[in-house]
């Protein structure tokens, strides 16, 4: 008797809350997917930017537009971020790579080091693999170039900025 | 007795209540408030004697946890974690090998398909394209690299790690930006969804292995050959699977969607690709399904996103940044 007056209580206090809460509150924490995010005052990467934001970190969504979303920080502050920055899985943090941050590459983990002890470069397996199927000298490096291609982070944003594209696309008039 | 379920209820309810403050995000869960009241309760027999060294244990997970509060036996819920050990069989390939295939990829394609076409301003064009749509991608963390090969036939494809390849052949029949766009951020769906990992997976050469990491492929260089050659096969001669194929154009069209291009620039560049069925020499077709097919579905895809209409193509920009035809 007292076990089923516990079970329809649980079941009542479940379905009241259920009800009350709008849908929308169990999505609004978002998580950092890049490595470092702007929070900038307005709908646009060029305005003044509120603090900048780490891989992982937590925000609550409070408003949402076309392409982008306004946000709290953990620390209270709020303001406009690129809504494909964000992601609604839980992100584990960033690198923290020093070697990448100076290259300008900031997506270069530390865990991708060659064999050659450079942060780039082919792989121990890729290199011996290159030497036993006698890969073409050129072909490998060919891939050695891709890997040491850096493209850095205003190069792409002058780039995004004048096709605006990126950051930079214009939301629905 | 009447102690003992009194205190399950009243953990119950705990339960039921911190789960609803989770949901309505009143508390966080990297607290580790429901984990620890999902944990057995302590076993008060447990206190070791004096001089008896503690066995390293297992750390305890959700089925510990559950089976706890449901009362299950150790024994029965060792056989639990066996029996979804043995489901488990290949665990997914890791980054440090997927990098690894990737590299040996890149290097046959370079080999196959007329080296590296070299031209710095316009590699370096393809690569700021490319870098747009890979950076809205589901795999943002991971540093995508686009070269050009020197080959006049039109193919394009993708090595895992995120090596991407686009022959001068294709960027030629290319008419804007957009359609550079589309073609690129379906070869970097190809990479978020780890497809040719996927069929490696399923492959009979890994068949047997639990397991299919660096320090394997260092013991068994055979076997890493093996598996090269299986994902050169598949990329250049057979062709993914089909479903695969659509998943790419799909994942591919929202990803030109976010990067603020216009959605319609892979439907477009198929349209040309149908007007040269059966007159261009291409392997494109052979290891591609049906362009029919594929503008099909690309076309109501792309029609989805009309709030993207306003979005450019960038014609001239391409243009001027491709040269003279």
């Amino acid at each position: 008797m007292m076990r089923d007056r516990h079970l329809l209580l649980m079941i009542l206090t479940f379905g009241t809350v259920l009800a009350l809460v709008p849908s929308f509150l169990f999505a609004q924490t978002m998580y950092v997917s890049r490595e470092e995010v702007k929070l900038t005052e307005e709908k646009s990467p060029t305005s003044k930017v509120v603090e900048t934001l780490r891989r992982g970190a937590q925000v609550r969504v409070i408003e949402k537009s076309d392409r982008h979303f306004k946000v709290q920080a953990p620390s209270g502050k709020t303001g406009w971020v690129f809504k494909f920055t964000l992601s609604d899985q839980k992100v584990s943090g960033g690198s923290g790579d020093l070697l990448s941050a100076v290259t300008g590459d900031t997506r270069i983990a530390a865990r991708e080091a060659s064999s050659g002890g450079s942060i780039r470069g082919l792989k121990e397996t890729s290199e011996r693999y290159a030497t036993t199927k006698h890969v073409d000298q050129a072909a490998k490096e060919a891939v050695q170039r891709m890997e040491d291609r850096v493209i850095s982070r205003e190069e792409l944003l002058k780039f995004q900025r004048e096709g605006s594209v990126g950051e930079f696309s214009e939301e629905t008039p | 007795m009447n102690g003992t379920r009194g205190r399950t209820w009243k953990r119950t309810w705990t339960i039921t209540l911190l789960s609803l403050a989770l949901a309505g995000g009143i508390v966080d869960p990297s607290w580790g408030i429901l984990d620890q009241l999902l944990s057995p309760p302590a076993d008060k027999k447990s206190s070791q004697s004096k001089g008896q060294q503690a066995q390293p244990s297992e750390p305890k997970g959700l089925i510990d946890g559950i089976g706890g509060l449901l009362g299950a036996k150790e024994k029965d819920l060792d056989l639990i974690k066996k029996g979804l050990k043995t489901v488990q069989a290949l665990q997914p390939i890791g980054l440090e090998e997927e990098l690894a295939i990737g590299q040996a990829v890149a290097m046959e394609a370079f080999a196959r398909f007329g080296g590296e076409y070299r031209d710095e301003a316009l590699t370096t064009y393809v690569n700021l394209v490319g870098r747009t749509v890979a950076e809205v991608s589901d795999r943002p963390e991971l540093t995508f690299r686009f070269a050009i090969l020197n080959s006049p036939e039109q193919n394009a494809f993708a090595a895992p790690g995120g090596y991407i390849f686009v022959t001068i052949g294709l960027l030629k029949t290319l008419k804007n930006e957009a359609e550079l766009a589309g073609v690129l951020a379906h070869e970097v769906a190809h990479v978020t969804q780890r497809h040719m990992l996927k069929t490696l997976q399923r492959s009979a050469i890994l068949a047997n292995l639990s397991e299919f990491s660096i320090s394997i492929m260092r013991k068994d260089p055979q076997l890493f050959s093996n598996v090269i050659d299986a994902a050169t096969d598949m990329l250049f001669e057979k062709g993914l699977d089909k479903e695969m194929e659509f998943e790419a154009d799909t994942v591919g069209i929202e990803y030109t969607y976010r990067a603020g291009y216009h959605p319609n620039g892979l439907r477009d560049y198929l349209t040309t690709l149908k007007s040269q069925e059966g007159m261009a020499a291409s392997r494109f077709f052979s290891t591609h399904p049906s362009t029919v097919e594929r503008l099909k579905r690309a076309t109501g895809v792309a029609a989805r996103y009309a709030e993207a209409r306003h979005y450019p193509y960038l014609a001239e920009r391409f243009r001027s940044r491709m040269g003279p035809a």
